[in-house]
C-alpha cells in the first residue's frame, strides 16, 4: 500500500508539470470536441491525432491520446442529452432517458449528473487500476507462449460472446481481422506474405489507416446526406443543478455503474458500448418503477454515464499489465507507445514507472478537468452542434486523409483507409461488428508468436494447452463461452444481452 | 449502426447468405495464394501455417453464417439511398489520394473541399472557397509547421 501511494507521488510529480497538465488539458478539450460530432468517436479521434504524437516525448503522448479518450466518453452525453444524437456509441443508451429530461426541461440535471457520475466512476476506476495493474503484471510474469495463446484466444471468444449480434459472424470478423495481420513480414521466417511487391506492405497493414476507414470514413459514407440536425437546447448554469432528489437517486446507478463498468472494462470488447447497456438494462430491472425508464428517469443517464467512463479506464488494465489491447482504442495506443520504443508488457511498470504512474496520476488530473469542461463551458460546446453536418463531414474527410498519410508519409496508408471505408460501408450494412477486425488485426503477430512457438516447445503437441493451469482455465471460460452462446439456439431462450436491449445473437 | 430492415418480400437473396458466400470465396483464395509459403510442420511451424488455419476458420464460419442465413434480411429491402454519395465520396477521395504526392497537400485539399462542398453540397461558391482555403493552409500551419509533420508540397512551393 506504502509503495503504491510513493508511486502515485512519483506520478503526480510527473503529471503536474506544466507541459503534462497542458497536454492533458488539451487531450480534454479535443476529445469532448471528438465526442460530441456525429461520425468522429474516440478511436477516429485518438488515430488522426496519432501522428501528432510522435514528436512528443512517450508520457506526452500517452497523456494527451488518454485524455482524448475520456474527454470523448464524456462529450458524446451531451449530444446524447441535447439532441438525442450519441457523439460515439457508448452514449445510446444515455439518449433514451438523457433527451427525455430535455423534452421535460431538464437538461440541466441531466447534463450535471452525466458529468457527475463519469467523475466519480473515472476516479473510483483509476484507484482499482492502481492496485489491479501491478498485481496483474507480476502475476503475467508467469505467462509463457501457452498462456498467451489462451489468453488471446478467450479475449476474442469473449468480445464475440459480448458483442451485440451473431457471434459467428463477429468470429468471423476476428479472423478476417487476424488474416489482415498476416500480410507482411513473418518474424520467425523472414519472409515476405501477401504484399505481391507493393514495399509498403512488408511492414504489415497498420491500425491507423484500418481504425480511421473502418469507423470514422465508413460512419461518414453512411451518414453523409443527412439533414440538418435539430435546434440546440443551451442550459444556463443555475439550470445545471441537480435537486437533491436527483441526486438521491443517482448514488445507487453511480455506484453500481462504477464497479460493472470497471469489470467489463477489463475484458477484451466493446467495453464502453456494452458496460453502458448492462448498466441500464440492469437500473431497469432493479427500479422499483421501471415505467419511469424511457420516459426521463435520472437513474438512466447516471447507470450509463458512469459505466462507459469505468470501462474507459478498465481498458487499460490489460493494456499496461499485459501489452494486451482489449480493443481497438488501446490497440491505437499500445501503437502510440511502441513508436516510441516502449515494449508494453508485464515489465512496463517496473521499466518505466515515470510513465506508467505519471499516466494514472494524469487521469486524476483529467477527470477534474473533464468536470470543469462540461458543466460550466456546456454552453460554449454546444455551439459547435450548430454547424451544418454538409460543411463538418468534407472537412471531416479531409482529416481522416491528412492524419492517415501523416503516421509513415505514405499515400498506399490513404489508399488502405478508402478500402476499409468501403469494407466497413458493406459490412455494416450486413449487420456486422467491425471492432473485432481491428481488434484482430493487432493481435495477429502475438497470436501467430505464441501459437507457434507453443508448438514448437511442445514438439508438436497440442496437449500442451491441457497441461498447464493458467492456458487450461483461460481455455474452460472459452469454452463455457461457447456453450452459453449455443444455449439460445438449443433451448430457445432470451440471452442476457437481448435482456439488457442488446441484439439477441444469431 | 445501420441495420438493414427486416420483412420484406419472402423470394430474393438474403444477406447473410451473400456475405457468407464472399467469406467462403476469400478463405478459398486465401488458401490458394497461401501455396507460396511454407507450411512446415506441426514441431516448426512455417510462415504458411497460420494464415492457412486462420482460411480454415473463416471458410468455415462463413458456411455457417450462409447456413444460418435464412433468417437474415433481404438483399432488396436493405436501404440503399446514401450509396451513391458514399461512392462518389470514395472516388472523390481516391483521386485526392493520387494527387496527394503529384500536387501537394493545400492544393489537393482545397480541391477536395471545393468539389465537396461547392458540387456535392451545392454550397454558394463564397463560403465554398473560404471554407476550403481556410482548411488547407490552417491544417499545414498546425500540422507541418507546429507539429513537424511531414506533408507533400506541389508546384511553388504549395
Amino acid at each position: 500500500m506504502e509503495g503504491v501511494f510513493s508511486n502515485l507521488m512519483l506520478g503526480f510529480s510527473v503529471a503536474l508539470t506544466p507541459t503534462v497538465l497542458a497536454y492533458a488539458f488539451a487531450g480534454c478539450v479535443i476529445g469532448t470536441l471528438v465526442g460530441m460530432l456525429p461520425g468522429l468517436g474516440p478511436l477516429a479521434g485518438i488515430s488522426l491525432l496519432l501522428p501528432a504524437t510522435f514528436g512528443l516525448n512517450p508520457i506526452i503522448a500517452i497523456v494527451l491520446l488518454a485524455g482524448v479518450y475520456y474527454g470523448a466518453m464524456y462529450g458524446g452525453s451531451t449530444t446524447s442529452i441535447l439532441m438525442r444524437i450519441p457523439g460515439e456509441a457508448a452514449s445510446v443508451m444515455t439518449c433514451v432517458d438523457g433527451y427525455a429530461m430535455t423534452q421535460r426541461g431538464r437538461a440541466g440535471p441531466a447534463l450535471a449528473i452525466a458529468a457527475i457520475g463519469s467523475f466519480i466512476a473515472g476516479t473510483l476506476s483509476v484507484i482499482a487500476l492502481m492496485f489491479l495493474a501491478p498485481t496483474l503484471a507480476s502475476f503475467a510474469l508467469r505467462f509463457g507462449p501457452p498462456e498467451y495463446t489462451a489468453l488471446l484466444v478467450m479475449g476474442l471468444l469473449v468480445l464475440s460472446y459480448m458483442s451485440g449480434g451473431s457471434m459467428v459472424k463477429t468470429l468471423a470478423m476476428a479472423v478476417v481481422g487476424l488474416l489482415f495481420g498476416m500480410i507482411g513480414i513473418d518474424a520467425m521466417s523472414g519472409y515476405t506474405r501477401f504484399s505481391y511487391g507493393v514495399i509498403e506492405l512488408s511492414d504489415g497493414i497498420g491500425i491507423v489507416p484500418v481504425a480511421v476507414g473502418l469507423f470514422g470514413l465508413s460512419e461518414i459514407l453512411l451518414t453523409a446526406g443527412q439533414a440538418t440536425p435539430p435546434p440546440v437546447q443551451k442550459p444556463t448554469l443555475r439550470q445545471l443543478v441537480p435537486s437533491r432528489e436527483d441526486l438521491r437517486l443517482s448514488v445507487g446507478p453511480i455506484t453500481r455503474g462504477s464497479v460493472i463498468g470497471f469489470l467489463i472494462g477489463i475484458i477484451p470488447g466493446s467495453a464502453h458500448i456494452i458496460s453502458s447497456f448492462v448498466s441500464y438494462g440492469i437500473e431497469r430491472r432493479i427500479s422499483a418503477h421501471p415505467e419511469r425508464f424511457g420516459n426521463g428517469a435520472i437513474e438512466g443517464v447516471a447507470g450509463p454515464e458512469s459505466a462507459n467512463n469505468a470501462a474507459a479506464t478498465g481498458a487499460f488494465v490489460p493494456m499496461l499489465a499485459l501489452g494486451i489491447p482489449t480493443g481497438p482504442v488501446t490497440a491505437v495506443m499500445l501503437a502510440a507507445i511502441m513508436v516510441h520504443g516502449i515494449s508494453p508488457g508485464p515489465m512496463l511498470i517496473v521499466e518505466q514507472p515515470q510513465l506508467f504512474w505519471g499516466f494514472v496520476a494524469s487521469m486524476y488530473v483529467g477527470n477534474v478537468v473533464l468536470l470543469i469542461l462540461n458543466l460550466p463551458m456546456v454552453g460554449v460546446f454546444v455551439n459547435l452542434l450548430r454547424i451544418p453536418y454538409s460543411y463538418l463531414y468534407p472537412a471531416i474527410l479531409c482529416f481522416c486523409i491528412l492524419g492517415v498519410y501523416s503516421v509513415a508519409s505514405s499515400v498506399v496508408d490513404v489508399w488502405i483507409m478508402l478500402g476499409m471505408g468501403g469494407l466497413g460501408y458493406l459490412l455494416r450494412k450486413f449487420g456486422y461488428d467491425l471492432a473485432p477486425i481491428a481488434l484482430g488485426l493487432v493481435i495477429a503477430p502475438m497470436l501467430e508468436l505464441s501459437v507457434r512457438q507453443s508448438l514448437a516447445m511442445s514438439g508438436g503437441s497440442f496437449g500442451i494447452f491441457v497441461q498447464r493451469p493458467i492456458a487450461v482455465t483461460m481455455f474452460v471460460i472459452a469454452g463455457v463461452l461457447i456453450l452459453l452462446a449455443l444455449k439460445p439456439l438449443i433451448f430457445k431462450s432470451k440471452d442476457w444481452r437481448a435482456e439488457v436491449g442488446l441484439d439477441e445473437q444469431g | 449502426m445501420s441495420e438493414p430492415s427486416a420483412g420484406g418480400a419472402s423470394r430474393g437473396l438474403h444477406s447473410d447468405r451473400i456475405s457468407g458466400a464472399v467469406f467462403v470465396a476469400i478463405a478459398l483464395l486465401v488458401a490458394w495464394e497461401n501455396r507460396a509459403y511454407p507450411f512446415g510442420s506441426l514441431s516448426t511451424p512455417g510462415p504458411g501455417y497460420m494464415p492457412l488455419v486462420l482460411a480454415f476458420a473463416l471458410g468455415a464460419f462463413g458456411l455457417l453464417v450462409v447456413l444460418r442465413g435464412g433468417a437474415s434480411p433481404l438483399v432488396n429491402t436493405i436501404d440503399w439511398t446514401e450509396g451513391r454519395r458514399a461512392i462518389v465520396l470514395l472516388i472523390t477521395c481516391g483521386i485526392a489520394a493520387y494527387a496527394l504526392e503529384h500536387i501537394g497537400y493545400r492544393l489537393t485539399m482545397v480541391a477536395l473541399l471545393v468539389f465537396m462542398l461547392g458540387v456535392v453540397e451545392r454550397k454558394r461558391p463564397l463560403p465554398t472557397l473560404l471554407v476550403a482555403l481556410g482548411f488547407a493552409f490552417i491544417s499545414y500551419y498546425v500540422f507541418a509547421t507546429l507539429l513537424r509533420v511531414q506533408l507533400p508540397r506541389g508546384p511553388w512551393g504549395l
